[in-house]
């Protein structure tokens, strides 16, 4: 039985009205299914940032409608006037960058989020303590993010996407700060995480060395999607269709 | 839950540390206007508390001696007692003299002559700090300890030198000048008569030559019973004199001499506080400008507005608090530096206290309004 991670019907941007619109996303549909890590691959200005945006419910499509989970969180418009109530639920974030609040430790880091979703301090601390050792950096949970490398910070921001137990991650190039190899190991992990912890986990990427650790790749050609099934290759091994 | 602005202020405490001395030091100065104005205040009313009179009475269409000019005849203090109703009379003089210290630097001074042997007890005991009060008729003085002259020390004055018997603590005029005490008899002399020169040129002008027998006030005490207004009304029916009641005197003295002082005082107090104002707002909003990323990523991420805005006015508010602190310390440290006196109330301090939250809060409105509008969008795509 599948289980959708995510869903995108139709989806639709355009930006500007009249003669000055400008299409950028023309009626996008895909799905991630829990427990897959999907590659979101196009040329720069192409619209990924764009796209993700969506996803993210940062920015509200034209038209289309947008499932994280079973939920109908966009039909032409956001189920819960609350966007970033419906980020902080459903949504994990990992970016280019880190980007942890550098004036909290890493174990404050990743509780931030559960104990604004009311969660006790107790809870929060565990789980965050459960998924920190999980990415084996439970001997750094009170060390400030400066005090850590770049593999190690990005491996933090991993924990606080999956603090809240959220149905998708959304991961926008997280491997442009590192080198190739902390960034196959960070794609791994990325792997690993979507079937240990069922959840679907959308990753932008220019590096084609890293799609082979993808169960699926995302491309968008002329603002619409096409969706390439990855998982018959080889870890190693390019998908020719790429 | 996590207090952002306490992590935020731990995590930059030198920084931020070294930024609320410098606002404090701003509000120190504030503390510091506040506090020369109720110096001037007080001042101004020593001299009044002192002396403790009913009744002051003066040259008619004058304001007295500390406003105008004022001449009247020494024996007034004697016809007066004679009035129904005054119980103590004494004839006062007032005149501003240098006197030189040890270093030849001159002390600018309020000299006040009374009678040793008179009604009045001019200088109260608790002022005194060493020595005793005038006893003889010439040559004594007492002087204020702000002057800085030892008791014993003999300073010239006039054609004459005076011994320093008694040393008084905190009294000044209400211009703020420190005042010494000399016999009435001396004052007279010192402000009324002339140079040998100057004599002998009146005499062969054939005008008087002295005028030793003026003062410039007579102070008086009325009986129980009787109310100073209507015993100094009576006396104003005689037409060459003027009388004011003790807080007649002290409206003249607060209203006319130091209503525009302290107007200024209190516009530049309130510039003071604008510009402090404005300083934590601009280091507010600086310190969120730094923070703008992590603003964009955490709204991204879904911290609710409330949180962040939350952390921007704790650290403001904190940044006022601590701002104050250092503020007070710095005034009560610089203060006695201050050539005029410098009066540091608590209320006040809990007064301006108050302001500054208030400024502080209307300062983190421009955190709040860049808080509001950093875009969560801004975190993707680097």
């Amino acid at each position: 039985m599948k289980h959708s991670g995510i869903r995108v019907e139709n989806l639709m941007k355009q930006f500007g009205e009249g003669d000055n619109a400008v299409s950028v996303i023309k009626g996008a549909s895909f799905e991630v299914e829990k427990g897959e890590l999907a590659a979101l691959i196009a040329p720069s200005g192409a619209g990924k940032s764009t796209l993700l945006m969506m996803i993210g419910c940062v920015l509200e499509p034209s038209s289309g409608k947008i499932w994280l989970g079973d939920t109908l969180v966009y039909d032409n418009n956001w189920s819960k006037a609350d966007t970033r109530a419906l980020r902080r639920e459903k949504i994990g974030f990992i970016f280019q960058a880190h980007y942890l609040i550098p004036f909290l430790n890493v174990l404050e880091n990743v509780s931030l989020l559960p104990l604004t979703n009311k969660q006790s301090e107790e809870q929060a601390t565990q789980i965050s303590s459960e998924f920190l050792t999980y990415l084996g950096l439970e001997e750094k949970l009170h060390a400030m993010p400066s005090d850590l490398s770049g593999g190690q910070n990005q491996r933090v921001a991993i924990a606080r996407a999956l603090a809240t137990h959220p149905e998708i991650i959304l991961a926008d190039e997280p491997t442009a700060a590192l080198d190739i190899e902390r960034a196959h190991s960070v794609v791994k992990l990325l792997r690993d995480i979507a079937k240990s912890q069922k959840v679907a986990i959308i990753m932008v990427t220019h590096d084609e060395r890293l799609l082979t650790y993808c169960d699926k790749i995302l491309k968008i050609v002329a603002g619409k999607i096409e969706t390439i099934d990855n998982r018959d290759f080889e870890e190693g091994q390019n998908n020719p269709v790429i | 839950m996590i207090n952002l602005a306490n992590k935020d202020i731990r995590h930059t405490l030198s920084k931020f540390i070294v930024t609320a001395m410098g606002v404090g030091m701003l509000l120190g100065i504030v503390l510091i206007m506040i506090g020369v104005y109720r110096g001037m205040v007080d001042d101004a009313r020593i001299l009044l508390s002192d002396i403790q009179a009913d009744l002051w009475v003066v040259q008619q269409h004058t304001l007295g001696p500390f406003a105008e000019s004022s001449r009247l005849h020494q024996d007034l203090q004697d016809t007066l007692k004679s009035f129904d109703g005054i119980a103590q009379t004494a004839a006062l003089t007032f005149q501003n003299i240098q006197l030189f210290n040890r270093q030849n630097q001159a002390i600018r001074v309020l000299a006040v002559g009374v009678d040793p042997l008179g009604d009045f007890q001019i200088i109260p005991p608790h002022r005194l700090k060493a020595g005793r009060v005038l006893q003889a008729q010439h040559f004594e003085m007492v002087v204020t300890d702000k002057t800085g002259f030892q008791l014993g020390e003999r300073l010239s004055l006039g054609r004459d030198t005076y011994t320093v018997v008694g040393v008084t603590e905190g009294t000044v005029s209400s211009g703020g000048d420190p005042l010494v005490y000399i016999s009435l008899k001396d004052a007279q002399n010192v402000q009324f008569s002339y140079s040998n020169p100057r004599i002998r040129n009146d005499r062969a002008r054939g005008q008087p030559t002295q005028a030793t027998q003026l003062v410039n006030t007579v102070v008086a005490k009325v009986r129980p019973g009787y109310l100073p207004e209507k015993v100094g009304a009576h006396m104003n029916e005689w037409k060459h004199l003027t009388t004011y009641t003790h807080e007649q005197q002290t409206t003249i003295l607060s209203k006319n001499l130091i209503e525009r002082s302290s107007k200024q005082i209190g516009l530049f107090t309130a510039i003071l506080v604008l510009v402090s104002g404005i300083i934590i707002g601009l280091i507010i909003y600086t310190m969120t400008l730094e923070k703008m990323k992590e603003i964009s990523i955490m709204k991204l991420i879904g911290i609710p507005n409330r949180m962040v805005v939350q952390m921007i006015m704790q650290e403001t508010l904190m940044l006022g608090s601590i701002a104050f602190v250092f503020g007070n310390v710095f005034a009560h440290l610089i203060y006695i530096q201050f050539p005029k006196r410098v009066v540091l109330l608590w209320p006040d301090s809990i007064a301006l206290f108050f302001v500054i939250l208030f400024a502080s809060f209307l300062a983190s409105l421009f955190g709040v309004y860049k808080v509001m509008k950093a875009d969560p969008a801004a975190a993707i795509g680097g």
